[in-house]
C-alpha cells in the first residue's frame, strides 16, 4: 500500500545512507567522520587519563584505569588464562572502539552508531578471525590445528563425512559472520527503533489536533528506548569482546 | 592476583562460551546440509532434498554439540 | 504495505523456542542456585536442551526464507 503524499514516511534502510559532506567522494560521509572522531576521543581520553599517573589517582585516571582493569581482568585474565597479557591490547582496543562508536548512537547531534553500517563490524570480526587463528597456528602448528578442528576423537570414521564440513564451516565462516552480524543487527535495529518513535512523534505533532495529544507518548517511549538502547550498546560492545576472548581461549587450549 | 591467571578459573569451563558456540554450530549444520539439499533440488528438479538436508543438518549439529559439550 | 506471510509465520514460530529457552535456563539457574555442586551435571543437560529448542527456531528461520 502506497502512503498518500504528505503521509508518514516510515524510516527505512535509506536512513542509513548519507550523502558526502562535499563533492562526490564516498569517503567523506558521517559514519567515517564518526569513526575518526571516536579514535580521537579515545586517544585524548586515555592520554589525559594516563598523563599524570599518580599513586592516588585523580578521578579521570580512576575512570581510565577501571575500564582497563575491567577488560584486562574480566575478559583477559579470567577467560584466556595463563598467556593473556599479549592479547590485552587487542581486546582493550576492540572494547573501547566499539563502545564509543555505539554510544555515539545516542549522543545528541552525532546520533548515529557507525556499527550499523555492515562494513565496520565486518572488518572488526575479520581482525578477530585473523588473531585467533594466528594464535592457534603459532602455538600448535598449521597441520595439527586443522586436524584438531576437523577430526573429533572417539567417533566412528564414516561420521566424519557429515561432521567435518560442519566443523570447518563453523570455525572459518559462521563464527566471524555471526560475530559481525550480531553487532550490526543490534545497532541497526536499535537505531531504526529510535527513528520510528522520534520521527513518528514528530509527524504526529504536525498532524490534526487530536493526534497532537498522542505525540508526547511517542516521544516518551522514544526517550525510554534511548536508555534501553544505551544498555544494548554497552552490552554489545562487551559481548563482541567477550566472544573474541573466548575464541582466543579456545584456540590456545589444549585438546584433551 | 598472580600474573599467571587465577588457578581456580578453568578457561576450558564449557559454560561461558557454550551458548554462543551452539548457535554457530546449528547455523552451520542447517546452512551447509540444507544448502546441499537445496542445490540437489535445484539440479534434479525435486522438492524433497531440501527438507532431508535440513533435518540431516540439524541432527548432525545436535550430535556434534553433544560430542563437544554433553559428553561427560 | 508489502511483504510475505512467511515472515509472520516465522515470528509466530519463534515464540515457542523463545519460551522454551527461557524455561530451560530458569530451571538451570534454579537448580544451580539450590545446589551449586550439581552444576557440572546440569550444565550439559541445560545446553543440550537449549540446542534442541534453538534448532527449531533456526528451522523456522530457514524455512521462512526458502519456502
Amino acid at each position: 500500500m502506497n502512503v498518500a503524499s504528505g503521509g508518514f514516511q516510515p524510516p527505512s534502510s535509506a536512513d542509513f545512507v548519507f550523502s558526502p559532506f562535499i563533492g562526490q567522494s564516498a569517503y567523506l560521509t558521517k559514519p567515517i567522520a564518526l569513526i575518526f572522531l571516536s579514535v580521537l576521543v579515545i586517544s585524548v581520553f586515555f592520554f589525559v587519563a594516563a598523563r599524570k599517573a599518580a599513586i592516588v589517582p585523580s578521578r579521570l585516571q580512576f575512570a581510565g584505569e577501571s575500564v582497563y582493569a575491567f577488560v584486562r581482568n574480566g575478559l583477559g585474565r579470567d577467560i584466556i588464562g595463563q598467556d593473556f597479557a599479549r592479547f590485552v591490547p587487542f581486546l582493550f582496543t576492540l572494547f573501547t572502539f566499539i563502545l564509543v562508536n555505539n554510544i555515539f548512537g545516542i549522543v545528541p547531534f552525532l546520533q548515529f552508531p557507525a556499527m550499523s553500517r555492515f562494513g565496520f563490524p565486518l572488518v572488526l570480526a575479520l581482525l578477530t578471525f585473523v588473531v585467533f587463528h594466528a594464535a592457534a597456528i603459532k602455538k600448535k602448528g598449521f597441520g595439527p590445528y586443522l586436524k584438531e578442528i576437523m577430526f573429533m576423537p572417539g567417533i566412528p570414521k564414516f561420521v566424519y563425512v557429515i561432521l567435518t564440513p560442519l566443523e570447518l564451516m563453523t570455525f572459518f565462516i559462521t563464527r566471524p559472520v555471526t560475530l559481525a552480524v550480531r553487532l550490526f543487527a543490534n545497532m541497526f535495529a536499535g537505531h531504526l527503533l529510535l527513528l520510528v518513535f522520534i520521527l513518528g512523534g514528530d509527524h504526529l505533532l504536525h498532524g490534526v489536533i487530536g493526534l497532537k495529544f498522542i505525540s508526547p507518548f511517542a516521544f516518551a517511549v522514544g526517550i525510554a528506548l534511548t536508555f534501553f538502547e544505551f544498555l544494548v550498546q554497552v552490552l554489545q560492545a562487551y559481548i563482541f569482546t567477550l566472544l573474541t576472548a573466548l575464541y582466543i581461549a579456545g584456540a590456545l587450549a589444549d585438546e584433551h | 592476583m598472580s600474573q599467571n591467571g587465577s588457578p581456580e578459573t578453568d578457561p576450558q569451563d564449557a559454560g561461558d562460551g557454550a551458548a554462543w558456540s551452539i548457535v554457530s554450530y546449528l547455523l552451520s549444520g542447517l546452512i551447509f546440509w540444507g544448502g546441499a539439499g537445496w542445490l540437489l533440488d535445484h539440479w534434479l528438479g525435486t522438492k524433497i532434498f531440501l527438507l532431508v538436508g535440513l533435518v540431516l543438518g540439524a541432527a548432525a549439529s545436535l550430535y556434534l554439540i553433544w560430542l563437544r559439550y554433553g559428553r561427560q | 504495505m508489502k511483504g510475505t506471510l512467511n515472515l509472520v509465520g516465522y515470528g509466530l514460530s519463534a515464540i515457542g523456542p523463545a519460551i522454551a529457552t527461557g524455561l530451560i535456563f530458569a530451571a538451570y539457574i534454579n537448580g544451580v542456585a539450590r545446589q551449586p555442586e550439581a552444576r557440572g551435571v546440569l550444565q550439559p543437560i541445560a545446553f543440550l536442551g537449549f540446542a534442541l529448542a534453538e534448532a527449531l527456531a533456526l528451522f523456522g528461520l530457514v524455512l521462512a526464507f526458502v519456502l
